[in-house]
């Protein structure tokens, strides 16, 4: 391909968001006023069958403008930067905050604050067009072709500037990084898998990962059926994290307060076995921290789970006013640890345990019960027999019926914290872990 | 100077990929806007009016695609745009195993536009934000009613698709939907019930021809009585499920898996594959003798029914499962030719300017059978009657599925008696489908609609509409939606 990546348009940039945003601030008659940005420049190489069957590149961008007359209050959003359909979004956003109910629960923009400035934007990622991502994907499909494997995956890169900008001073901009890969090998009935995502696209450990999900997809082709049933289990970062993106999505304080969360009056409280701890890390190298959130408030480390005792919960700014939470805490770069010696990798933990099912990844993870927080959901991509420190056969996929609350009370045994994503959560960094109990309620056909 | 017309725009775009040589090419310009009103615990907590203008082109270069996207619509960026989709498009086809060939499709000029009677953007917010209120108001009126949400929302696509073929497409096509929610708390268990509005191609004549305040009622009373109902006892169970309920068993376990992309493997690394292979096209005993699921894109009002694609194929009617066996899958033009079809059956489809389409579920929907629902429930010693959507999983080739509902009535001896809690049920789907042995008649059919299906990467929200009368399905395996099940 002959498209240089310098020819590419360039992000907003922050003088140029000032720019757009004071469009707005020095126009709009109402008591307060917010612009948000997002310019949005993306691209993605899809694969399948190990052939390139989707390649594309986007750039969106949107101004939202938010007003507020008293507590009524409207947004409305743009697609188109020109100074008449900026002007149009403030005009509608004024028109409707003028006919809006009074909200009881609004809040001004918060007070203008120094936000901290993070290494979002890595020039690696932000430069990758899709001649990187296309080089990447024949990385991947070449290491199955020569194994007589079928590759699917993705490559994928995007910067993304975000900013926002108040009436009473509050300005914040960022340009945000992110570089996705993700690779599904198949061979007959069984498939393995792996996936990273990192602000640099130098980080996405391509061969690495390939030569993971051959190795998961060549140990699954001989498969047994095992009884649904309660068994031990280890499970792999990725399928740690699917679990607990739900106990992080639960945490919201406002069902809290109106006791309709599975957590209510459990807080300071041990929830979860009493090593774990959970703590926000924005500035972790592996994670994708931000400077600031949607709101306009500066992104922190905290702590939120302490040696099993729930410490913390996911506050709006009313709810948190109205308890007193300042500043509120942020949960965008969620790190679980545990205390205590860890296993030296997983396959460690694997030769330490007599009889156990690996899981590689869960699937289509929902909520049974909102109410203790019972989960179902599928294994996918990788699930075997441990018996006597060995995988013995890969087994049948399972599904699971099982809450992360009841699961995560006991560990037996654990690795150091690792890089996790997969296709339904946000990274993390958790350790992979052994489980005494976890329910598997029934078994599908492969 | 008069800005350039969309017309121009797209001839723009369309020269280049022309002169590049390419085999084909099209262009989608679109202007959305959507205005969402949001409603929680007695208060109107957003407004959001959003307009999104953009376009996408789209390139088959040497037998393979690119595509690229902006939302700047300039002189400059058209075919800065259009120079970068044929470009990814060489790169693709450099590394190209199996050529990508398009199956032929008439050329379309048209305009299709969604009959309405009120336009929904011109009614005034104040007569909105009250209904929301109100609503609010009346679910709250139910003593133990803890909390309470209600939303409205409306949608119009204004689209242009131009092809290099010469097809040339215009549309303009509006959305709409209603709720309600309530949430209530006894003795530290909560539970919730909600109504929804289907989603529907009509004007706000939806909103006004539904009584949201009585349903508001409804539920409320509803979801008092689900939390003070007894837990359902794990075991088999008769089922009969209404038709809101049907639309997502229908999504999950007959819709995603006659994607053909899917089961030609397209997804293998997101959504997943299909357990309806190609081999058992016309061969494989789906369901029953009394499941026919038919899809229809050309019935007025649902969601699929676009006049064309994103293809530029026309909307069409054709069987998933006829009498019970499985006989055609949603195809778009490039698939279309891999199981031998001569023509698309017109599911290909993008969630707006800035994605490329893909096979989307087209509009299925269960055939109506011939008995009454009172017939179908007075042939139940000991069955549950289910209503609306609650939890639901699926595994990636869709053959396990597990799902909840939203209200749930114990069947004791043909008669619906009160109402069940926790209620889960799970199977293997031709299992589940052989086990229908009833639907009910056409006056009991219809129609709901989902907005977010999710699908592709990056990921995209498929439409689609799934109509149904209720069904009765034998002895399925039920048990607690609870931890200790």
């Amino acid at each position: 391909m002959t498209v240089p990546s310098g020819t590419w348009p360039k992000l907003t940039s922050s003088e140029e968001f000032r720019f757009l945003s004071d469009l707005v601030l020095t126009r709009s008659s109402a008591d307060q006023t917010i612009v948000r940005l997002r310019d949005h420049h993306a691209g993605t190489t899809r694969f399948a069958n190990n052939q390139v069957i989707q390649n594309v590149d986007a750039r969106r961008g949107s101004l939202a403008v938010t007003v507020a007359f008293g507590g009524q209050q409207g947004t409305a959003s743009t697609t188109d930067f020109t100074a008449g359909a900026i002007q149009d979004a403030l005009a509608r956003a004024e028109r409707i905050a003028r006919v809006s109910p009074v909200d009881p629960e609004y809040l001004p923009p918060p007070d203008p604050c120094l936000f901290p400035v993070r290494a979002t934007a890595k020039p690696e990622t932000l430069a990758a067009g899709p001649v990187k991502r296309l080089e990447y994907a024949n990385e991947a499909i070449g290491h199955c072709r020569m194994e007589n494997l079928m590759a699917a995956g993705v490559v994928a890169s995007s910067g993304t500037a975000v900013g926002i900008a108040a009436s009473n001073g509050l300005f914040g901009y960022e340009v945000r990084g992110d570089a996705r890969f993700s690779l599904t090998v198949q061979t007959g009935d069984a498939t393995g898998w792996s996936a990273a995502a990192h602000r640099s696209i130098d980080h996405l450990k391509v061969q690495e990962r390939t030569l993971a999900a051959i190795a998961k997809a060549k140990r699954g082709r001989d498969v047994c059926e095992m009884p649904a049933g309660q068994y031990p289990v280890i499970l792999e970062p990725a399928a740690v994290a699917g679990l607990w993106a739900w106990v992080l999505w639960s945490l919201d304080a406002k069902s809290y307060t109106k006791g309709t969360s599975p957590f209510a009056g459990k807080l300071g409280q041990a929830i979860v076995d009493e090593r774990l701890t959970l703590k926000n890390h924005p500035d972790h190298a592996d994670l994708l921290g931000e400077g600031f959130t949607h709101d306009g408030l500066p992104s922190t480390a905290s702590l939120w789970i302490d040696h099993g005792v729930l410490k913390q919960l996911a506050y709006d700014r009313f709810t948190a006013k109205a308890d007193g939470i300042n500043p509120i805490p942020t949960l965008e770069a969620p790190a679980l640890s545990i205390a205590g010696a860890p296993a030296q990798s997983i396959q460690d933990l694997i030769k330490n345990t007599d009889r156990a099912i690996l899981v590689t990844n869960f699937w289509y993870i929902r909520p049974v019960n909102p109410q203790d927080l019972t989960l179902t959901g599928m294994t996918r991509d990788g699930t075997f027999l441990i018996e006597k420190g060995e995988i013995v056969s890969a087994v049948k996929n399972f599904r699971f019926h099982e809450s992360p609350i009841r699961a995560f009370r006991h560990i037996t045994a654990w690795t150091t914290p690792m890089e996790a994503v997969n296709s339904e959560t946000g990274k993390m960094l958790v350790p992979a872990l052994a489980l005494p109990h976890f329910r598997f309620s029934s078994v599908t056909r492969f | 100077m008069s800005s350039p017309t969309w017309d121009e725009f797209a001839d723009l775009a369309l020269k280049r990929i022309t002169a590049s040589g390419a085999e084909y090419g099209d262009i989608r310009i679109q202007d959305s806007s959507t205005e969402h009103i949001e409603g929680e615990d007695r208060r109107i907590a957003s407004i959001r009016d959003i307009k999104d203008v953009g376009f996408g082109v789209r390139v088959l270069y040497h037998g393979a695609w690119g595509f690229a996207a902006s939302s700047v619509l300039s002189l400059e960026e058209v075919p800065r745009v259009a120079n970068l989709a044929i470009e990814i498009a060489r790169g693709s086809a450099s590394v190209a195993l199996e050529k990508v060939r398009l199956v032929s499709e008439p050329v379309h000029r048209d305009r299709v536009v969604t009959p309405y009677r009120i336009d929904p953007f011109t009614i005034p917010l104040e007569k909105k934000t009250d209904l929301l209120l109100n609503t609010m108001e009346t679910l709250h009126r139910q003593s133990g009613i803890a909390r309470s949400s209600a939303s409205l929302w409306a949608h119009r696509d204004r689209k242009l698709f131009v092809s290099t073929e010469g097809s040339h497409l215009e549309s303009d096509l509006l959305a709409g939907q209603g709720d309600c929610t309530a949430t209530a708390l006894h003795e530290g268990r909560f539970a919730s019930r909600s109504f929804n509005t289907p989603y529907l191609r009509k004007g706000y004549e939806l909103i006004e021809e539904t009584d949201l305040l009585r349903e508001a009622s409804r539920v409320a009373a509803q979801a008092i009585e689900k939390v003070k109902a007894p837990v359902v006892d794990a075991g088999q169970y008769d089922l009969v499920l209404d038709p809101e309920h049907l639309s997502l068993t229908i999504h999950e376990s007959c819709g995603h898996p006659s994607e053909l992309d899917r089961a030609l493997g397209y997804e293998a690394n997101y959504a997943g594959t299909s357990f309806l292979t190609p081999e058992k096209l016309g061969n494989f005993r789906y369901g029953s003798q009394h499941v026919n699921l038919v899809a229809d894109n050309t019935e007025s009002e649902t969601l699929a029914a676009t006049g064309y694609d994103d293809d530029g194929v026309q909307c069409q009617q054709w069987d998933v499962v006829r009498n019970g066996v499985f006989v055609g899958y949603c195809t778009n033009r490039e698939v279309a030719s891999k199981i031998g079809e001569s023509r698309s059956r017109g599911s290909n489809r993008a969630d707006g300017w800035s994605h490329v389409p893909m096979v989307r579920i087209a509009n299925i929907g269960l055939e109506p059978g011939s008995a009454t629902v009172d017939q179908l429930i007075a042939d139940v010693k000991h069955g549950i009657y289910i209503e609306g959507h609650g939890s639901y999983s699926i595994d990636q080739r869709r053959y396990n599925f597990q799902f909840g509902g939203d209200a749930f009535w114990l069947i004791e001896n043909g008669r619906r008696t009160h109402m069940l809690r926790d209620v889960i049920y799970h199977g293997i789907t031709p299992e589940f489908w052989n086990s229908c042995d009833g639907v009910a008649d056409r006056t009991a059919r219809r129609r709901y609609g989902f907005i977010t299906c999710g699908k592709g990467q990056p990921g995209q929200s498929g439409w689609m509409t799934h109509a149904a009368s209720p069904a009765r399905f034998r002895q399925i395996h039920v048990i607690r939606g609870e931890g200790s099940a």
